[in-house]
């Protein structure tokens, strides 16, 4: 019988992992919800911004969270323009799924051509810290990347719901047309949108480098269960892929802790079909 | 003219260690052909093998070339794919005309490239191939010496080196990734351990490419191992010692299948972990000169690349052996036919530099040189055999 | 003679099945079967996916399947190498019908929602497949299975394989294309419903599509198997292969037969252009490239340009037309005169409720041949959803529908159809990329009458010309006005020639000039035989037309009779007008 401690701390630590499924699918999420775009780039920029993250901690020898002041403002320039791209051709949901798989591409040889393809690692002095909850254990990199999964999704769903900007925003993913007949500008509302949702690939990039090993084609290790995550959070629900996240990381983690971890990746992907025949219905 | 050439050979081996510029070498190239994994997921380790094989045609070069005419290396991306490598070396042989061909990196690759050989008759000497059972062609040599059975000889070699420590374990849990070459020797090592009479506590499997490595850690800790066997390919050991780093539990003493040696060095709670290996770069592996000259040269040439992990070990020396078993049959036989240089294989040893290589048991392999080695104070030393263990170096238990 | 596309598939084949004669190196052979073996693949995706419009992302999980398969039954049970590759298709193709066969039933899941339910299949095979004797996590060897020796080398062997199922791939591309099937997928594609509506038997034509596409893939994964002779997990089922197989679709062109083709020739060709060992990474980098500048200035694909363009055959006039339709139409007539007056439509005690809203409450309504019955009543009143009902759109909670002497509550909308029910969409459905020509002779190929497609597209000329429509035959939906759009839903519901016909609001939003010209046509379709049920809110046509008028109001009859009658009653004035009608 496994004891109270494994399984406590492997829901602990399904939840850490489920963080981080979360904040992967956040911008995704939205773009794919609010802009009908499939970012598969998403997923480079990424790791590009762990890589950065991981250039500036361990080059420059800056703290990994001061990294954020440059990614940040650089990844919403870098989103912005993907999508002045897109909008530029006005491009289809689908063939969004392939130009962004040909940016990725260019994104991982970039990535190769800079650091190579051998692993990575950074050692931040975040990564020795840990503490403790009882039997529990909690490690600062995870919680670090709970916090800025949690206090993302939560900014996200308030400027959304709260401000004039973010009901703007709904407006025109709603019905764009009426929006725009209502004095909503369409146009430089996507454009912010995509420049925030780059920035939180570069978010989820600073929290993969504190908690990861890095290599270019670690890339497509995470695309599978991250769209799983947003397709059962939701398109477009800010709190969603936490939540989708947070459920597919418990249910995996305490199958391995029970079962063979072998087979954890059923326990996800079955629960994705279900989640999609449930919902099936309703449309 | 065969003395002269002899002579030249001879002079030739000595520059290496001197580091001379010899008389140029002439004549039409001999072209040698391979594939590595330079873009795709196992990209990560081609470029070692990429890096030695410049070294080695350089070298070569330097010399004498081969038989006296210049040695050209054509090198093709196979991008991962298995399919893409045996169209590739189909490629070498049927339009390139290559005059040798050469392996390319990890087993599904290498299975692809040996069907390919075994249809033009060629000599494959290969490196990496983890799984020698799947080794069915006459003509094609390993120069990674793991022997015909690795899954039996080297969880034996390991478990001799921790009965003969000072804290010989009785329980052990056996970890794995089910990725086809370490699952092959972790399956092993758990027949042997059960030979041995070491209690197994636990037995996991996980698929290769999981991110969450926390209840697996858990698990161990749980079951309170005295040795943990961990079957993991490239960065899943490091995820798995992370994941126990978070959880405040450090096995007593743990071995890797086939870790990414330079990341798993530098984590500090690496320290004491075990792993297999074939050359590491000190004595005795470096008082062998040519061993030495590589290593130095290695060096170089991996920090120029901007390698994160510049030393030798069993991937480059592999490589480095498989150039050297070429270069040797070729001497030797004064031939590039490949059922001559096969012929002549079979029935000698070739000194390389991780040991005497002999090609005469089952599919062409011959004795299991792999050592352990053990992360002492972030580095990696041998610690067994003793012979070939860093000296002063032991294994080091808790 | 013209040489058909079919032909041209077999010279080609012919002619590319001599190349191993002539000794080529190897290297060519090789090299022509991977693009074979991608053309195949993802042609096979583009039977189901391009052409039906679900996007599938589980390729991999079908081409693992049939890969196993042969991996199982000849690593492990000394199969011969060829028998296996029957039973790979089959194994796919049972396992894809069989996941069709759940998904499809559950209810409609397009788009990115059965891309990802695919790709989760995938998965979870892989993980079955892992775990399980199949594969155990060791990877399965073909090293010492025998290959048949088809061709001089192994490499022509391999050749000669593929290529023979490129051809039967393409065969069968093709001849779905041009068929029925072809026709009801891309329907389907455009929107389903009205596919259903029209007569096309949207479920069965799925799952064939899925099954045809899984056991091409199945087979390609059979030989594919032999062709690296060791099997792994991971290398089966990745996302790559998917991704693949979609990003060459999408770049030849989805809407075309042809299209994956020139896609999966082009893909597997710049692939080989960047395997130099020197520029690797920049090799790969110019792939990316490549395909976002393609996709950017190529939207539709290379073969975008032609899509659903050259699919019919009879393009021109048919100069030997021989009568217009109203006087191919008189036969029903006659049984009219006869037969007026009994009951063709017979709706008993029909409810239906959405969530909590009953939007039908024990309807009862009977409909007589011949007649013209309008069904009015206020917005919300529920007469749409009996037309959904009636048309087979909804299955009903409760109560039972009889359409002459045949019950149709709970059959399925196609087979409604085939009984003779048509209807109108008060917000004009047209199949968004086939021209009026085509919508037209969609329910004339699928309708009761089930014409051949030159018949349909005559019969659909004829109700053009009826609607007015004649000169707008090659244009598409989208460039039509709304009064034309209208008239498309009228033509597309008159060529099954149905003996019941629902009319949605079909002169809402016309001009009053516009409404007499409709109001022309309605008797005029009345005239040639068939019965109406019009739903109208334009009172000045209800009364106009209607010989006998049923008002609904929160999902029940009010009131039923003449329309002077009717619509003078208080309690119909006050629920539906509100106030007396002037």
């Amino acid at each position: 019988m496994p004891s109270f401690t494994l399984l406590a701390q492997s829901v602990l630590s399904g939840i850490f992992i489920g963080a981080l499924y979360g904040l992967l699918g956040l911008g995704l999420s939205l773009t794919w919800g609010m802009l009908r775009q499939i970012n598969l780039a998403h997923f480079a920029l990424a790791f590009l911004g762990a890589y950065l993250t991981f250039q500036l901690t361990h080059g420059a020898g800056w703290d990994p969270l001061a990294t954020l002041l440059v990614v940040v403002p650089c990844f919403f320039l870098l989103g912005a323009s993907m999508h002045w791209l897109f909008a530029r051709f006005a491009i289809t949901p689908f063939n969004s799924l392939l130009v962004t798989f040909g940016l990725t591409v260019i994104v991982e040889s970039l990535i190769q051509w800079i650091w190579t393809a051998d692993q990575r690692l950074m050692d931040s002095a975040y990564g020795a810290v840990r503490f403790k909850l009882g039997a529990l254990y909690v490690p600062l990199p995870e919680l670090l990347t709970l916090v800025l999964a949690v206090a993302l999704s939560l900014a996200a769903w308030a400027g959304l719901r709260y401000t004039d900007l973010g009901r703007a925003m709904r407006a025109a993913a709603e019905d764009a047309p009426i929006a725009a007949a209502f004095g909503v500008n369409e146009r430089s509302l996507s454009l912010l949108l995509s420049g925030i949702s780059a920035a939180f690939a570069g978010v989820a990039g600073l929290c993969i480098a504190l908690s990861f090993t890095l290599a270019p084609s670690q890339i497509y290790a995470w695309i599978g269960v991250v769209f799983a995550v947003v397709m059962i959070g939701g398109l477009g629900n800010p709190i969603g892929p936490l939540v989708a996240g947070i459920v597919i990381g418990i249910s995996e983690s305490l199958t391995m802790a029970l079962t063979s971890p072998a087979w954890a990746p059923l326990v996800s992907f079955s629960l994705l079909i279900v989640v999609l025949l449930a919902r099936a219905k309703k449309i | 003219m065969k003395l002269a050439t002899r002579i030249i050979a001879a002079l030739g081996a000595a520059a290496l260690s001197l580091g001379l510029a010899q008389a140029a070498p002439s004549g039409a190239p001999v072209r040698i052909g391979s594939t590595l994994a330079l873009t795709g997921p196992l990209s990560g380790t081609a470029i070692i093998h990429k890096i030695v094989g410049e070294i080695y045609v350089d070298d070569l070069n330097k010399r004498d070339g081969l038989l006296g005419r210049p040695v050209e290396w054509i090198l093709k991306d196979d991008q991962s794919k298995p399919e893409l490598a045996r169209t590739l070396y189909e490629q070498l042989i049927t339009v390139d005309k290559v005059d040798l061909i050469i392996g390319p990196y990890a087993t599904p690759n290498i299975i692809a490239a040996m069907g390919v050989a075994q249809r033009y008759n060629r000599v494959l000497i290969h490196h990496t191939m983890g799984i020698p059972s799947l080794a069915k062609y006459d003509m094609q040599f390993p120069a990674w010496s793991v022997g015909p059975n690795p899954e039996t000889t080297v969880p034996n070699t390991l478990f001799d080196a921790l009965a003969a420590s000072a804290k010989p374990p009785k329980t052990i849990a056996i970890v794995t990734s089910k990725f086809p070459s370490v699952y092959f020797m972790s399956v092993g090592a758990r027949e042997v351990a059960k030979k041995r009479g070491l209690q197994e506590v636990l037995f996991l499997e996980w698929e290769f490419g999981n991110k969450d490595f926390g209840p697996i850690a858990n698990r161990v800790k749980d079951a309170k191992p005295d040795f943990v066997f961990v079957g993991a390919i490239g960065l899943e050991g490091n995820q798995l010692l992370e994941a126990m780093k978070k959880i405040d539990y450090v096995p007593p003493m743990h071995y890797y299948m086939y870790p990414a040696p330079g990341p798993l060095a530098k984590l500090p709670e690496a320290q004491g972990a075990l792993a297999a290996s074939i050359f590491e770069q000190h004595p005795p592996f470096t008082n062998n000169p040519i061993a030495a000259q590589f290593v130095k040269e290695y060096n170089a040439r991996a920090a120029k690349a901007g390698l994160p992990d510049n030393s030798v070990e069993t991937q480059a020396a592999a490589s480095f052996s498989t150039w050297q078993v070429l270069e040797a049959a070729v001497t030797a036989t004064k031939s590039l036919d490949d059922k001559v240089l096969a012929a002549w294989l079979k029935q000698n040893q070739v000194d390389t530099i991780q040991g005497r290589l002999r090609f005469d048991r089952a599919n062409n392999y011959g004795d299991d040189l792999m050592r352990v080695k053990q992360v002492q104070n972030g580095h990696w030393v041998t610690v067994w055999p003793k012979e070939w263990a860093a000296p002063g170096a032991k294994l080091i238990t808790p | 003679m013209r040489v058909t596309a079919s032909g041209w598939i077999a010279i080609a084949g012919l002619a590319l099945a001599t190349v191993p004669f002539f000794k080529p190196p190897a290297f060519y052979e090789t090299f022509l079967y991977l693009v074979f073996y991608w053309i195949v693949l993802a042609t096979s995706w583009n039977i189901l996916s391009g052409y039906s419009g679900y996007f599938s992302f589980g390729h991999g999980a079908f081409f693992g399947a049939g890969m196993y398969t042969t991996a199982t039954l000849s690593g492990r049970y000394d199969w011969a190498f060829l028998w296996t590759l029957p039973a790979a298709a089959l194994v796919a193709a049972l396992f894809g019908t069989a996941i069709g066969a759940v998904v499809f039933r559950v209810g409609r899941l397009r788009g990115e929602l059965f891309a990802l339910l695919t790709l989760a299949v995938t998965f979870v095979l892989a993980t079955v497949v892992l775990n399980t004797r199949i594969d155990g996590g060791q990877g399965v060897n073909l090293g010492g299975v025998a290959l048949p020796a088809i061709g001089p080398t192994p490499s022509a062997t391999f050749y000669f394989l593929a290529l023979a199922l490129t051809v039967i791939t393409l065969w069968t591309a093709r001849g779905i294309y041009q068929a029925r099937l072809g026709t009801g997928l891309f329907a389907i594609h455009d929107d389903e419903d009205v596919a259903e509506v029209l007569g096309v038997p949207t479920l069965r034509y799925k799952l064939v599509a899925f099954g045809v596409s899984c056991a091409l893939a199945g087979v390609a994964g059979g030989i594919h198997a032999m062709f690296v002779s060791y099997v792994t997990v991971g290398e089966t089922f990745s996302i790559i292969v998917p991704l693949t197989v979609v990003l060459m679709s999408v770049l030849g062109g989805t809407r075309h037969w042809l299209g994956p083709t020139v896609g999966a020739t082009i893909i597997t060709g710049l692939v080989y252009a960047f395997t130099a060992g020197d520029y690797a990474i920049a090799g790969r980098a110019a792939v990316g490239l490549i395909l976002v500048v393609v996709i950017l200035f190529m939207p539709n694909g290379v073969l975008g340009r032609f899509a659903g363009r050259s699919r019919t055959p009879t393009r021109a006039p048919d100069a030997n037309r021989t009568a217009p339709a109203a006087a191919r139409s008189t036969a029903p007539a006659q049984t009219r005169q006869q037969r007026q007056g009994e009951i063709l439509l017979d709706a008993r005690g029909v409810s239906k409720a959405f969530r909590g809203v009953q939007a039908l409450d024990r309807v009862d309504l009977q409909v007589r041949r011949g007649e013209i019955l309008g069904l009015v009543g206020p917005n919300g009143s529920g007469k749409s959803t009996m037309i959904n009902v009636v048309s087979g759109h909804f299955l009903l909670d409760s109560g039972r529908i009889a359409f002459g002497d045949r019950e149709v509550s709970g059959m399925a909308a196609h087979r409604i159809a085939h009984a003779g029910i048509a209807r109108t969409y008060q917000i004009p459905r047209p199949l968004a990329h086939m021209n009026v020509l085509e919508n037209v002779a969609l329910p004339a190929m699928f309708g009761r009458n089930s014409l051949g497609r030159i018949d349909a597209e005559r019969e659909a000329r004829d109700w053009l010309e009826f609607t007015g429509l004649a000169g707008k035959a090659d244009a598409l939906p989208d460039d039509l006005n709304l009064h034309q759009r209208k008239f498309l839903e009228l033509a597309r519901a008159l060529a099954s020639r149905p003996s019941l016909l629902f009319l949605d609001e079909v002169l809402s939003g016309l001009t009053p000039s516009e409404i007499d010209n409709a109001i022309a046509t309605i008797r005029a379709i009345r005239d040639q035989g068939a019965t109406i049920v019009f739903v109208e809110h334009v009172m000045r046509a209800v009364m106009e037309l209607a010989d006998r008028i049923v008002v609904l109001n929160y999902g029940r009859v009010i009131a039923e009779g003449l329309p002077q009658d009717v619509m003078q009653r208080p309690e119909v004035v006050t629920a539906y007008l509100g106030k007396p009608h002037a």
